[in-house]
């Protein structure tokens, strides 16, 4: 287990070989991300900040990451401008949604 | 790259026992602690399809037993490698160990259950976060405990309720709480444990519950180990209290006690948990404390020891034990109350002694105040300010006490107040009021002289502390004008001001009913002197230069305000002291030159010469007679005498020389009351300074048939000699005058309780008796605190002087006011 401090930024990797380097704390808002994150836990995912999601393509992960992004930036504000999903991904992104917890 | 799978996670139906062998080999990696080659993104995905595919409660069961065989056959075990003889001796309770084999064994123990117990933990947390979508979704939808939950429920079951195979019916459990004891037990007996280890374990215990449901009164903790942490304690307590009373003083004990107190405290925040304070708390203030403080109190070096030596930390330990458990502290409040009533009747009966055996208080208060001890000083005066230095003291040492150690207690404060009250007001002693006064007195007249303004308040503060204890005001008012009236009239005082002083912190205290007349004897003191002055004048006016004039120095007094009764001396009935005394022509002329300027002045007012009060200065010339020493040189001395004394000497003015008068002669030509003359006779006769008259036969006391002739070979170190007069100094009384002052005072009494009571059924119209005489009490109880009785017999009075009737149709004794 390494006992290092945790990287900045950690890698999410979609099914079709795409990475998105984001920062860790974005990353952990996902709770299924921050599990595989846990440096307490000590699983592979930790130890290479790196987090492999096979089941999730790359255009899904894109917009994963941009409301990761939203969420921290807006998390403490009160009015929240609605964020631009389009309606053809909708079905996927509430599937990787309940999937990542987030 | 991972495995690329092509299928989504709503794809086909999955092999489960496929799947969970997978997941099954990768928990048991996670018990190895080998969980970093594992990809949490993979199990999870595993866990998240098989809930998917409504097999969560399949999962959540292979995942329960799993568990529960991991605990029952590799943790068990290696638990049960633990125990070692040592360990199970001191579980046997066969005591054939040290107590050093017993805490390594215990360590042992208590280390390899926190290891168990901390892996499971980890393990566990890390099993949830692999089946964090069983958890949020089966779980929920099943109310099914979550899987960590039920792991620890696990953990209580499979390893602390097994059996240890030593005993019948001991679990792990029970062995885990009779070892921590055994380490507390050695603690408390000087050992140093391992706390940290016995912490980590403790909150073991505070996670764990009895069952499924988690509610607080469940963990294990409360419903196992606490209980038998108290239980134990108590007993031990219980034993020690036994032990410290028999074999330990007091002090000691209140010492063990309180660091006992101090250390299960820190005991709760540094080895159990805090949750635990309180009781454990209460347990050791019960044993220790409550069921044992009245034996401590009164142990021979109790409280009655502690007040004797002066030990102040010990009583304010024994304060602080005993405030823990009690609020009202009765126990020190009752053995304090008892201390000073006792030593309070000590100092009341060393007084009555000290009065009632003269001789032997005279040697006692010669030797207390040494060779400046004035002469005059009368026994029992000693006696008297003896006794309020020796309260004075007491009072001291109990505010020391109290201020000290007991932290300024209010209800304390009150308890001792009561008790001074009590012993002071003591129906055994009488006397209180009048020593007070007399303590005044004398400091009046002697004490404050060369004193600075701070100590004189100080004194005059003393004084008025004890005042506050006086019930009977009344008295104590009585006695004051009487020392009062004698300061004023013979210019006793030191000094005014300081008498002012007195009356206004006396009129703080009391209040101004109480100062009135003490006010007013001031100020006809002050108008006297202004009288005195103008009838100089007045004289003075009126021309008649003679030389042979004679001066007069007046006091008129209220005859209301001043307490002329208890000056007329001792023995005199009433008729005795009106009786008019028979001034000599000179004399008379100018009292009644006085009398008529006093008319002019106050018309309507009648005067009352009270010659018995009065002082004169006479010059006196002593003629060429053959002296001892052979001078034969005239003499002139100024007299400082009585008025009666005056009138006695002027007699032998007009007497030829040699010729002599007797006792009877000067009687009838005088007029003066025989004990006052027998008094005067023995001042101007037979005192040895003052032998101003010769009497024949020579004797020290007066008789009728005596005779007296002027002294012509009188002789005097000074000019101006002063003959005092036998007794006339301010002293104690003795009993039957005593008895006299009260029955004085209880005829005053009635006449307030007479007052009291109208005034009060003039408000009320109709009224109980009971009520009446509660109301009248509290009416005087500034005063005085009278008799029922004599309220009782008030009352009927008032009624057969039909200021009140009885209503006879009430049930209860009742009255009406009549108007």
């Amino acid at each position: 287990m390494s006992e290092t401090t945790p990287s900045e930024y950690v890698t999410l990797v979609s099914n079709d070989g795409y990475e998105f380097k984001i920062l860790r704390s974005a990353a952990c808002i996902a709770g299924a991300i921050k599990k595989a994150l846990d440096p307490l836990s000590g699983f592979r995912e930790n130890a290479q900040s790196r987090v492999d999601l096979p089941t999730i393509n790359g255009v899904i992960l894109e917009k994963v990451c941009e409301y990761l992004y939203y969420n921290q930036k807006h998390v403490e504000s009160k009015e929240v401008p609605d964020m631009d999903i389009p309606p053809e991904l909708c079905l996927e992104l509430l599937i990787a949604a309940d999937y990542l917890d987030c | 790259m991972p495995l690329f799978r092509p299928q989504g996670l709503h794809g086909d139906d999955i092999d489960f026992e496929n799947t969970w062998s997978i997941i099954a080999s990768a928990f048991k990696e996670i018990h190895t602690k080998n969980a970093s080659r594992l990809s949490y993104e993979e199990l999870y995905r595993h866990a998240y399809r098989i809930v998917l595919k409504k097999k969560g409660e399949e999962l959540y069961n292979r995942v329960h037993q799993f568990e529960q065989d991991w605990l029952g056959h590799e943790v068990r075990g290696s638990i049960l490698s633990l125990f070692s003889p040592n360990l199970l001796a001191d579980a046997q309770s066969l005591g054939s160990t040290t107590a050093n084999e017993r805490r390594v064994a215990g360590e042992r123990f208590l280390k390899g259950l926190k290891q168990a117990w901390g892996d499971h933990q980890v393990c566990m947390s890390m099993l949830a976060d692999v089946l964090m979508y069983m958890d949020r979704v089966y779980c929920q939808d099943n109310r099914r405990p979550s899987i960590y939950n039920a792991a620890m429920v696990l953990f209580q079951k499979e390893i602390l309720q097994s059996a240890t195979s030593d005993v019948a019916g001991r679990v792990v459990l029970g062995l885990l709480n009779h070892v921590i004891l055994d380490q507390i037990q050695m603690e408390r007996d000087g050992d140093v444990i391992d706390k940290h280890l016995i912490k980590s374990c403790v909150y073991m215990l505070g996670d764990l519950y009895e069952d499924e449901l988690e509610s607080d009164d469940q963990r294990l903790y409360t419903t196992s180990f606490e209980r038998e942490y108290l239980e134990t304690s108590r007993g031990f307590y219980r034993g020690e209290a036994e032990l410290l009373l028999r074999d330990s003083d007091a002090g000691a004990y209140c010492k063990q006690a309180r660091r006992r107190i101090y250390e299960e405290e820190e005991r709760c925040k540094s080895t159990l948990l805090e949750v635990t304070m309180p009781k454990i708390q209460k347990v050791v203030e019960d044993e220790l404390i409550k069921n044992r403080i009245r034996e401590v109190v009164d142990m021979e070096s109790g409280v009655r020891f502690m007040i004797d030596n002066d030990r102040l930390t010990e009583l304010n330990l024994v304060y602080d034990l005993n405030s823990r458990v009690d609020d009202k502290k009765d126990e020190v409040t009752r053995a304090v109350q008892k201390r000073i009533v006792a030593m309070g009747a000590d100092v009341n009966n060393a007084a009555l002694a000290a009065s009632q055996a003269p001789a032997a208080a005279a040697e006692a208060g010669d030797k207390a105040k040494g060779p400046a001890q004035d002469k005059g000083l009368n026994q029992q005066t000693v006696a008297a300010i003896k006794w309020v230095e020796d309260v004075l003291e007491l009072k001291d040492k109990f505010d020391r006490i109290w201020s000290e150690s007991f932290q300024s207690d209010i209800l304390l404060q009150s308890a001792l107040t009561r008790s001074f009250a009590d012993f002071i007001n003591s129906s055994a002693f009488p006397r209180s009021s009048e020593y007070i006064s007399l303590f005044i007195d004398e400091n009046m007249k002697k004490g404050i002289k060369g004193k600075t303004e701070m100590e004189i308040d100080m004194v005059l503060d003393k004084a008025i502390t004890l005042l506050r204890y006086i019930q009977d005001k009344d008295l104590f008012e009585r006695y004051y004008k009487k020392h009062l009236c004698r300061r004023l009239l013979m210019n006793k005082s030191v000094s005014n001001e300081v008498e002012k002083q007195m009356i206004s912190k006396m009129k703080i205290e009391l209040g101004n009913n109480f100062t009135v007349k003490l006010e007013a004897m001031f100020k006809d003191m002050a108008i006297s002197e202004e009288l005195t002055a103008g009838f100089k004048t007045h004289v003075e006016g009126l021309g008649e230069k003679d030389p042979k004039r004679i001066e007069l120095g007046i006091n008129v007094l209220t005859s209301m305000t001043w307490p002329l009764e208890t000056m007329g001396g001792a023995g005199d009935d009433d008729e005795g002291r009106r009786s008019k005394c028979n001034f000599p022509p000179s004399i008379d002329r100018i009292k009644r030159g006085f009398e008529k300027y006093y008319n002019q002045k106050h018309s309507g007012r009648q005067l009352t010469w009270l010659a018995n009060m009065g002082s004169a200065d006479v010059k006196a010339v002593f003629p060429k007679v053959q002296q001892r020493d052979g001078s034969t040189k005239e003499r002139r001395h100024d007299l400082n005498v009585s008025t009666y004394g005056m009138v006695i000497l002027l007699l032998f003015n007009e007497l030829p020389a040699e010729e002599n008068l007797t006792f009877e002669e000067i009687q009838a030509q005088t007029n003066i009351p025989q004990n006052d003359l027998i008094r005067n006779l023995q001042s101007l006769a037979v005192a040895p300074k003052t032998r101003i008259l010769i009497k024949e036969p020579m004797s020290k006391d007066v008789k009728p048939t005596d005779r007296f002739s002027f002294n012509e070979g009188f002789t005097g170190k000074f000019v101006k000699i002063k003959v005092g007069v036998v007794s006339s100094g301010n002293k104690v009384e003795s009993d039957r005058e005593r008895r006299e002052t009260e029955k004085k005072n209880d005829a005053s009494r009635e006449y307030q309780i007479e007052a009291a009571v109208v005034r009060i059924m003039k408000q009320r119209k109709e009224l109980l008796h009971q009520q009446l005489v509660m109301e009248t009490l509290s009416q005087l109880a500034g005063k005085f605190k009278p008799e029922v009785n004599m309220i009782k017999k008030r009352i009927e009075n008032l009624i057969e002087r039909e200021y009140l009737e009885r209503i006879d149709t009430a049930e209860m004794d009742s009255y009406r006011y009549l108007a």
